[in-house]
């Protein structure tokens, strides 16, 4: 039964063309579009985010037993400023403390890093595979891709904070310090939806716009380090404020809770999406806010060889590292004596024992964490190489190349050549600038030399993370990410190792640690020759197998 | 003089797809070798086998003499190939990457070089990611055509071309097979083929299902007849190899297998023949003849 007068219905006129509003046509149906395509990647962030919560919960009571002082220490001093943030809750630390004052960073960096993944995948990557061609050709709206990928992540970004919430309610009294701590993370997040969604507009190639996000995450995590350093016993300083990342860490979770400097994040969030919304309606689809430059009509000279097509590959790359090294060398260098002056004070035995010296010894302790900490950024340089060449294959331009007079040898080994010569050459550059920067600031000339020996005795524990790569891309190349497990062991053994005591194979499975710490320690050659055989090994062996193997086909 | 290129039962499986079963392949020195098959038959595979991409699981292969994982640099230095589908460097502009290649090849003759893009028209400024597919074909193309390569390896080239390049591509292969160089040309456009070609072999779910010169496999074909007599045609169910008979009147219309030809024209010229027209088989037709069982059990052509 219907209730509609018995006029017969009208023949349908054409819709008319949606005036005003009609700019998010379609959005319900792309979220629920994204969703489906991200059915198994976004529930695994979320997924492996919270078990880290639980994985810590159960395994800190553990290792801080004893040592609950020393890493309230560690907190507080600069290496803990440089890890982990401006170490609130140092004097009576307890586990939930140590969570969210230590590890809580890592929380944030992978929120980040979520966030500026997903907004890319659902933009920028479209865009550039021309998929997103196809539906902005049906009835969707200007604005509708966007707002579908910004509503995605504003829902995984809730998700996200009430999963570690929760998981740390359950594991902790005073539930709600969990959830401020589950919700920081969260508005960390919504912050590089923001940027990511800023980014995607600017540059119409998806890798570039999420390298400039990503380089606002870096260069976030230098101001909020740079600001932690320099404030010493006080919690962080007004510089830390210019990092999104101190907005989340100063809501101290568990020492005196605040949620207002959130409402930053949030803030800020919405500031970058509305300046996405306003980028994205001046630009055509696939086109993005920087035009493309017209080339030259004929390749340089010098272009004629495996090694030089590898190294023209990968030169930009290398370009953009050795500024953004240079840069944090500068900042890290020139803040040494401000560093050690803030925590002049704090030399108690318990600190001496993090630094592995005496009092004296900050300096020198401080400038060899630093180094390691630069070894590990240009590790992350040698990784993203090797999944650039396995890009090279997997993508197809590696089968024209190879049906050339050039042999399956050249062409991995001129990858890998040219990468593990970047790798070296960005560690002495950042020896050179992080030596000279702080020789300036101790007033010390020697530091230039000793900085740059520290740094290229870290070559060889590099060019074996280098040698995994290439093992794995020439023998598995579907698993080249596994690389990618050495150098978070290697980082989380360098740095928070010492303070769980773990038997010393744990330690010996790393590159990293039979480097010895310059200038702390005195340079010892030995492991270092181990270290290069190492490598070696691991890049015959997979050239080895990339020479057996079919090229993989598109 | 010894083939070109010569397979003998080649097989390569990619888990338990078996993409080539058995495949016998032979191309003369000096010919445009055709070879045809829908998507999915396993032509790129035979392709990459033979340029030592991918390893053969068992079988022969002989590329100019040489074993083509063995000898693939050395190979590579007298052969040219363009993929089917080309990806350029996304930061390298297409007369970059011409030169590039051609280089690794072992050298670029520059005039040659100029003179084919300014032939396809093509931009050389542009960087990789720019270039529609089309012009990311003719990037590949120039590069492999502006050498002086012994054999040809072309993997549908013309995909992306408009008509007016395919026009320019045949006469640049005409060129090259004047030369006296060798070409092996992928395609499932059958018309580029049978305009280039002078043999061909038909791939079917990795094996050569029929190969010779266009003449042969024409002759053990039918050819299409349609006449108009003086007198009504009878007798036609006498004939043997006749197919599709249609008569009206004094118009007749059938095709004839190629050995039976002969004696039903003169079976026509009986009822005093006004007019005749016959065609050979097209490309299409030898097709349709292969792969008509499957497009009867499957409404389309193609197999995944």
């Amino acid at each position: 039964m219907t209730a509609t007068t018995a006029t017969p219905a009208a023949p349908a006129r054409p819709a008319r063309p949606a005036a005003g509003g009609g700019t998010l046509t379609g959005t319900g149906t792309l979220v629920r579009f994204a969703l489906r395509r991200d059915r198994v990647k976004l529930p695994a962030w979320l997924l492996v985010l919270t078990v880290l919560v639980f994985y810590y919960a159960a395994a800190l009571p553990e290792v801080l037993g004893d040592n609950v002082q020393a890493f309230g220490r560690f907190m507080v001093g600069p290496v803990g400023a440089l890890l982990g943030g401006p170490g609130y809750g140092s004097d009576a630390v307890t586990v939930e403390i140590a969570i969210v004052g230590v590890y809580g960073l890592y929380f944030l960096i992978a929120a980040a890093l979520m966030n500026i993944l997903l907004v890319a995948r659902h933009t920028r990557v479209e865009e550039q595979t021309g998929r997103s061609e196809l539906v902005r050709a049906s009835v969707v709206g200007r604005h509708a891709p966007l707002t579908a990928a910004l509503v995605v992540a504003a829902g995984a970004n809730v998700l996200l904070a009430l999963l570690i919430g929760t998981a740390m309610a359950v594991s902790f009294p005073h539930p709600g310090q969990g959830f401020l701590f589950g919700a920081s993370v969260g508005a960390l997040g919504l912050v590089f939806a923001g940027v990511a969604a800023v980014t995607a507009q600017v540059s119409e190639y998806s890798r570039a716009a999420s390298g400039i996000a990503g380089a606002v995450l870096g260069a976030a995590y230098v101001v909020r380090a740079a600001g932690d350093m320099l404030g010493g016993e006080a919690h962080g300083s007004a510089l830390s404020w210019f990092s999104p990342l101190a907005w989340s860490q100063q809501t101290r979770p568990y020492v005196d809770g605040r949620w207002w400097p959130l409402l930053l994040s949030v803030a800020a969030a919405a500031g970058a999406a509305a300046v996405g919304y306003a980028l994205s309606a001046r630009r055509d689809v696939g086109a993005g806010l920087v035009a493309a430059r017209r080339g030259r009509a004929a390749a340089a000279a010098w272009l004629s060889s495996p090694l030089a097509y590898a190294f023209r590959l990968h030169r930009a790359s290398l370009l953009w590292w050795a500024a953004a090294l240079v840069v944090a060398g500068v900042a890290y260098g020139a803040l040494t004596q401000p560093i050690v002056d803030a925590f002049a004070d704090a030399g108690t035995s318990e600190l001496i024992a993090v630094l592995g010296g005496d009092v004296s010894q900050l300096l020198d302790g401080y400038l060899g964490a630093m180094v390691l900490f630069d070894a590990l950024l240009v590790s992350v340089f040698v990784v993203l190489g090797g999944h650039a060449v396995r890009a090279e294959e997997s993508r197809g331009r590696a089968e024209p190349v190879l049906a050339t007079a050039v042999s399956r040898w050249a062409w991995l080994g001129g990858h890998l050549a040219v990468l593990a010569a970047g790798a070296v050459g960005l560690l002495l550059v950042v020896g050179v600038v992080m030596g000279a920067a702080s020789a300036a600031s101790v007033g010390e000339a020697g530091y230039v030399a000793d900085l740059v020996v520290a740094h290229l005795a870290y070559a060889p524990a590099v060019l074996v993370l280098l040698g995994v790569a290439a093992l794995l891309a020439g023998v598995a190349p579907r698993a080249v990410g596994l690389a990618w497990v050495a150098f978070v062991y290697g980082g989380f053994i360098g740095f928070f190792g010492p303070l769980m005591g773990p038997p010393q194979w744990v330690f010996n499975l790393s590159p990293y640690e039979h480097v010895a710490r310059v200038p702390l320690e005195d340079l010892t050659w030995p492991p270092l020759l181990v270290l290069t055989a190492v490598a070696a090994g691991l890049v015959a062996a997979g050239l080895a197998g990339f020479r057996r193997r079919d090229l993989g086909t598109t | 003089m010894p083939a070109v290129i010569e397979t003998h039962q080649l097989v390569k499986t990619f888990g338990s797809t078996r993409a080539l079963d058995g495949l016998d392949l032979r191309v003369e020195q000096g010919e445009v070798h055709g070879f045809l098959g829908p998507n999915g038959a396993g032509k790129s595979t035979t392709i990459r086998v033979l340029l030592g991409l991918l390893r053969a699981d068992s079988g022969r292969a002989t590329v100019l003499g040489g074993h083509p994982w063995r000898d693939a640099v050395s190979l590579h230095r007298r052969l040219a190939y363009v993929p089917g589908d080309v990806e350029l460097w996304p930061n390298l502009t297409g007369g970059e990457a011409i030169d590039l290649l051609a280089r690794l090849r072992g050298g670029l003759d520059r005039r040659r070089r100029d003179e084919l893009i300014e032939r396809f028209d093509l931009d050389p400024s542009k960087k990789g990611r720019t270039y529609s597919k089309g012009n990311r074909q003719k990037v590949a193309i120039v590069a492999a055509l502006a050498s002086d390569a012994e054999l040809l390896l072309l993997d549908e080239p013309t995909a992306g071309l408009d008509p007016l390049m395919e026009v320019v591509f045949q006469g640049v292969i005409r060129e090259l097979k004047a030369e006296g160089r060798t070409v092996l040309l992928s395609s499932h456009i059958l018309a580029q083929v049978e305009k280039l070609a002078d043999t061909i072999s038909i791939i079917r779910r990795g094996r050569i299902v029929q190969s010779g010169t266009l003449v042969e496999m024409r002759h053990l074909t039918r050819t299409s007849i349609e006449a108009v007599t003086a007198r009504p045609v009878t007798g036609l169910d006498q004939l043997a190899g006749l197919h599709g008979v249609e008569v009206s009147d004094s118009r007749v219309r059938f095709a004839v297998d190629g050995q039976h030809l002969d004696a039903a024209v003169r079976h026509l010229s009986g009822f005093g023949i006004q007019s005749l027209t016959s065609h050979p088989p097209t490309l299409e037709e030898l097709m349709l003849r292969h792969y008509g069982d499957e497009l009867a059990a499957s409404g389309n052509g193609e197999r995944s």
